[in-house]
């Protein structure tokens, strides 16, 4: 859904199809249950205003609610000092030397390394880490990773990412609102309109589609620039982008791209005159969330050079 | 342009890059060296190795005797170390110990010259470049300064670009945060291979 309040900056190299499918799936569920809903109203005939009214109150509640379901749906849970008190030691030396608020912690039991953030403000916000990621990196590594998660509650992407999406959510509802009064006809509840008002809600199907495709597309880049922003801070915050670009490496399994076969091997079997592969098309990057990761370790890497 | 002819193509350019051997983009690791102490505290130890193909044949023979006859004249003006070694890949491995890195540099593009002459250019896989800490990154673990004391770039004649290998001492495993530090410091100085599914290791140095 649009609303999804939930940042999962690991997922997209590595196909992390549990913790995806999961999250899709409940947010599916929960935009289904909206359109019936707001159909529903239409059928019986309520007016415009009091189903805008409607749609922003329920709006207003998945934004209560948006980290009780992204927790829930994760299967993520929160854990105390005395369970983990390695990761709770991680995350409290981040937070003292850069002044931030000690955010709730949270595991999910799964072999996937995946990590996110998320919460309405910077107090009630959660970081949540899988124990796959617990287990595949070294303490500096994961320093890395949750001083990351630490800068998208730091830069209140959650937040920003709502407001943004807002917008396309306005959008969506007034086209799912145009198609059912003014697209099928004049049936429900609106027997007094002439044709010039279908055209006018016609227009507004349009440009309400106009609206939600675009901001689509910008909400992506918004988030892919946060990632690269979230990057940068993680760097500063610990003074070792390396560290991070190198659990990158292992949590997307570009590490598995690092040959093992030695080259005097590899020479024998004439590997080196394939034509490469084109690297992530221009299509692909323009619907993604994040940027691919070959990128921000690039970019890490040159933050690494600059820093030394 | 059809697939067919782009795959044609792209044969006729390998196969043209395999004779041409790019003699300037190995001289450009001697100024790179300077980044590489400055930046990471890494110097040259002047020990390197150039590798090649063995292959059977009177010819073969005819040129290594001649890379020997050349090491022996040139040993007192360069000052260098030599040795010959084979290992269990049939690759003939020559291993220099130079002072500096310009010797070992001309001794090895001299060697090159001469293999090229006897047609044997299609033959030369990489040459090696080690590497020491001299002085320690602040950022680096200790952990990472206690298993790689070895550092390596290796230049690959098949591609005429440079890459980074470090192992863990006595590990078939390598060192990625440092290899990409590596990579991150020298990309814009010399020729380098940025896919980093092309960073052949080569386990086992003889050097």
């Amino acid at each position: 859904m649009h609303l999804s309040a939930s940042r999962r900056p690991w997922s997209r190299q590595r196909r992390d199809t549990g913790l995806t499918v999961r999250m899709l799936l409940s947010f599916s569920i929960l935009a289904l249950l909206y359109i019936v809903f707001l159909s529903a109203l239409v059928y019986v005939g309520l007016d415009f205003i009091s189903i805008t009214i409607v749609a922003s109150v329920m709006i207003l509640l998945q934004w209560y609610f948006s980290d009780k379901i992204v927790l829930w749906s994760s299967g993520a849970k929160i854990v105390t000092r005395d369970q983990y008190p390695q990761l709770h030691d991680v995350i409290e030396r981040i937070i003292a030397r850069n002044n931030l608020p000690k955010p709730k912690i949270a595991v999910i039991n799964t072999r996937m390394p995946n990590a996110f953030a998320t919460g309405k403000g910077k107090r009630s916000s959660v970081v949540a880490v899988t124990t796959g990621l617990l287990d595949l990196l070294d303490t500096e590594e994961l320093e890395g990773v949750l001083a990351h998660e630490l800068t998208h509650i730091r830069n209140r992407d959650v937040l920003v990412l709502t407001l943004a999406s807002l917008f396309s959510t306005v959008a969506w509802y007034l086209m799912q609102f145009g198609f059912y009064s003014g697209g099928m006809g004049y049936g429900y509840g609106y027997s007094g309109r002439d044709r010039n008002n279908a055209g006018g809600l016609a227009i507004v199907v349009i440009v309400a589609m106009l609206t939600w495709v675009i901001s689509f597309l910008v909400i992506r880049a918004i988030s892919r620039y946060r990632e690269f922003a979230a990057d940068r801070g993680s760097a500063q915050m610990t003074g070792k982008p390396a560290k991070l670009a190198n659990a990158l490496m292992k949590i997307s399994g570009n590490m598995h791209r690092m040959p093992t076969k030695d080259l005097r091997q590899a020479e024998g079997l004439n590997a080196f005159f394939i034509i490469p592969a084109a690297s992530g098309s221009t299509i692909v990057n323009l619907f993604s969330t994040h940027p691919p990761v070959e990128k921000r370790i690039e970019k890490l890497m040159e933050m690494e050079a600059s820093m030394s | 342009m059809s697939f067919f002819r782009k795959i044609r193509k792209s044969i006729y350019n390998s196969k043209n890059k395999e004779s041409k051997i790019d003699s300037e983009a190995i001289f450009s690791l001697s100024s790179a060296t300077i980044t590489l102490e400055t930046k990471q505290g890494l110097k040259p130890t002047g020990r390197c190795a150039l590798t090649v193909k063995s292959t059977s044949g009177l010819y073969f023979n005819e040129m290594k005797d001649e890379i020997q006859r050349f090491l022996a004249i040139s040993k007192p003006d360069l000052q260098f170390d030599y040795r010959t070694v084979v290992d269990s890949y049939g690759y003939l491995w020559l291993i220099l110990a130079g002072r500096t890195i310009e010797d070992a540099l001309a001794a090895i593009t001299a060697v090159v010259d001469t293999i090229q002459e006897k047609g044997f250019s299609s033959q030369i896989l990489a040459s090696i470049f080690e590497f020491r800490q001299v002085r320690e990154l602040d950022s680096s673990s200790e952990k990472n300064n206690n298993h790689s004391s070895m550092r390596f770039l290796v230049y690959n004649y098949k591609s005429n670009k440079f890459y980074p290998f470090v192992p863990f001492f006595g590990e078939r495993s390598r060192d990625t945060e440092n290899e990409m530090r590596i990579m991150a410091t020298l990309q814009k100085e010399i020729p380098f291979e940025k896919d980093m599914s092309m960073w052949y290791p080569l386990w086992d140095l003889p050097l």
